[in-house]
């Protein structure tokens, strides 16, 4: 093995290059440089202004940053398994080839392919406790005044979830009608045959068909969801009174609204370990080393 | 074990007919074969039988029963996959029992159906491995220990063997028919492979274009062919076929063709004289002769070692001949080859149809 490596790789003992690797070397500098400024100056420095102590005494005491962990781990909690089960149920339909629901699916996928801020700023209008539609609407049925969707810890997260969850769908249902795809239907014919019901052949067919893929989807779309800043600040702005506050929305404000850059980031820091074995398990799925 | 029975039966895609009528009675306990060309049909009719398709027009009946409106489920039938179907992510030893396990059979009844069936057909070694660590060869036989397990009235096999390779092919067909010699299961068996319908029928359905071109043993069809298509569709190489007309003189009976080749037939032909006909001899009732016969060129001589093909040119029409002997001849020699009269087909040109004879 070792008098193979040296037999193939002379000219590097030597000390010169081949012209090609040269070149090579010629060709990658430009993103060499482009990936130390704008990726690895970034996050080294980001990570540098979260060395201070001081600043993680200064969140942990801050009765709002115990509250907004608490509101992450509901938000991440619910949003993405509820997303990822009602892709799953709803890819189902989509996956049927017919007409009528290849268009049904074009404007499924609206939510997610329009850009966030004119959409939840009008639902933010529309849920208005006192003007908005859908309590104008509440109360013309029902001659009774609507909850106030976005004045209340437990109604925000709610309607913050939903918005979520509307505005995203789309995209993992897609994700998941792809994954069924790749199943044969001769499985389907077989269990027909042998006598599954609809749900025997979701069990014993299509969710160990999918499974993998809604895992993959699962830790993705948890990496994402933490990052999603627009459907909290969109909605609510993390009120009232700091209640419905992500780690994404709280930064911001001590970053920017507060002028504590440095608490800015140690709040976001504080999600690192548990989103860095995320990212790595993540990583090994997609290169196929899980199985 | 029950019959089968397909009448008048239909199937339409939209606007589009592919099956046109099809009658086709299968008593209890035979090994039926259907074979034809690729787009004839064979599939969505075995699909219908199956319940997998709906049925456009028609009856069909599993016993006595008409099935039309059952479920594939309910229609006590078991199904082998072109494909397999094999379900990826169940063991051997699971996907055998799959079918006895939703119908609620107890533990005991199904590890002892598994396990015979996996004597049956040797697969104890690979119980428990995922379908994906099998070759192809043990996935077949794996789809078949699916099917037998369940015991059905009918087994339905969609070309199973036409995803191995020449020789496992071969190997598996005479053990399925080994098998169903065993087990007496009415069979229904789709391919387009004649070779495979010979050996392995009872009788085959001949399809060809949504319709039955024929059905017989393999003999009636090598035989006795009723139509052109027939004739040409069963046996290899293929039966020679040339076109000419039907000449009758006083007891003697010829078909002259256009080259002015006089080609012999019996004394008991029928037809009428001057009616366009084909002729057909099949490659293996010609004989080398040293006179009398119908003069060829020789073009391609293919020792196979139990016999010869020679093909040969008659006056601008291909023929085959097929010899036990090598009749020691090179390419570019010329020779005769005399038909056996008793062995000659004779069709009506117009209609394809066989001249009674
Ligand atoms: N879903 C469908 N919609 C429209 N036409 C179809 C459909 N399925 C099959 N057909 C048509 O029906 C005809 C018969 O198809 P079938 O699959 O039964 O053929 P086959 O005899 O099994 O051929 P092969 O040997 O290639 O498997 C074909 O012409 C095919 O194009
Ligand atoms: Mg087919």
């Amino acid at each position: 093995m070792v008098s193979l490596a040296q037999d193939v790789a002379p000219s590097s003992r030597s000390g010169r290059l081949s012209a090609e690797a040269t070149w090579g070397l010629i060709m990658l500098l430009p993103y060499i440089a482009i990936f130390l400024t704008f990726v690895l100056y970034p996050v080294g420095y980001g990570l540098y202004l979260g060395t201070e102590v001081k600043a993680y005494q200064r969140i942990f005491d801050d009765p709002i940053f115990l509250r907004t962990l608490a509101n992450t781990v509901i938000f991440l909690g619910l949003a993405v398994n509820l997303k990822l089960m009602l892709a799953l149920l709803l890819s189902g339909f989509f996956v049927h080839e017919r007409r009528w629901i290849r268009w049904l699916s074009f404007i499924f996928i609206l939510p997610w392919a329009i850009p966030s801020i004119p959409t939840i700023l009008s639902f933010r209008w529309m849920l208005n406790a006192e003007w908005g539609m859908i309590n104008s609407l509440i109360f013309q049925f029902t001659f009774q005044d609507g909850p106030g969707w976005l004045l209340d810890r437990v109604y925000g997260l709610g309607s913050i979830i939903t918005i979520h969850i509307w505005k995203y769908l789309p995209f993992w249902t897609l994700i998941l009608v792809a994954a069924r795809l790749t199943i044969s239907k001769d499985l389907y014919e077989s269990a027909d045959v042998d006598g599954a019901s609809g749900l025997q052949k979701f069990l014993y067919i299509t969710f160990p068909g999918v499974r993998n893929m809604y895992i993959t989807s699962t830790l993705l779309s948890t990496i994402w969801t933490l990052g999603d800043f627009n459907s909290i600040y969109l909605l609510t702005g993390g009120g009232p009174a700091d209640s419905t506050q992500v780690l994404a929305t709280l930064g911001i404000r001590y970053a920017f609204g507060m002028s504590e850059v440095r608490a800015g980031v140690a709040t976001i820091i504080v999600a690192l370990p548990f989103m860095v074995p995320i990212v790595v398990l993540m990583v090994k799925r997609l290169r196929g080393e899980d199985r | 074990m029950a019959s089968v029975s397909v009448e008048a039966v239909r199937k339409r895609y939209g606007a589009l007919e592919v099956i046109h009528g099809i009658d086709i009675q299968i008593p209890d306990g035979e090994f039926v074969v259907l074979v034809g060309p690729s787009g004839c049909g064979k599939s969505t009719l075995l699909r219908m039988i199956a319940g997998l398709e709906e049925i456009s027009g028609g009856v069909i009946r599993i016993g006595d029963k008409v099935v039309n409106e059952v479920p594939s489920k309910d229609r006590d039938i078991a199904m082998v996959f072109q494909n397999y179907a094999l379900y990826p992510h169940m063991t051997v030893r699971e996907n055998m029992g799959f079918s006895l396990k939703l119908r609620k059979a107890e533990r005991g009844v199904i590890a002892e159906r598994v396990k015979k069936a996996s004597q049956i057909l040797g697969l104890d070694p690979y119980l428990e491995r995922y379908p994906k660590q099998l070759s192809g060869g043990q996935r077949q036989r794996v789809a078949m220990g699916r099917a037998i397990v369940r015991n059905p009235q009918v087994f339905l096999f969609d070309e199973p063997l036409s995803n191995l390779d020449a020789k496992l092919r071969v190997q598996m067909r005479t053990e399925i028919k080994a098998l169903h010699q065993q087990l007496k299961t009415t069979s229904i068996y789709v391919t387009h492979d004649q070779i495979e319908a010979m050996t392995m029928a009872d009788r085959i359905v001949v399809m060809h274009d949504g319709i039955v071109e024929q059905i017989g043993s393999p003999l009636e069809l090598y035989e006795r062919p009723n139509n052109l298509f027939v004739a040409g569709f069963i046996g290899s190489p293929a039966i020679n076929l040339i076109k000419g007309t039907l000449r009758r003189d006083g007891g003697r009976n010829w078909v002259a063709t256009e080259a002015g080749i006089d080609l012999p037939l019996n004394g008991n032909a029928s037809g009428q004289d001057g009616q366009p006909v084909v002729y057909g001899i099949r490659p293996e009732h010609l004989v080398p002769a040293d006179n009398g016969g119908l003069p060829v060129t020789v073009s391609v001589v293919e020792p196979t070692g139990a016999s010869t093909f020679v093909y040969a040119d008659l006056s601008g029409a291909q023929i085959c001949g097929v010899f036990a002997e090598h009749p020691g001849v090179n390419p570019g020699s010329r020779m005769t080859m005399m038909p056996r009269l008793d062995r000659v087909h004779l069709f009506d040109a117009g209609s394809g149809q066989r001249l009674a004879g």
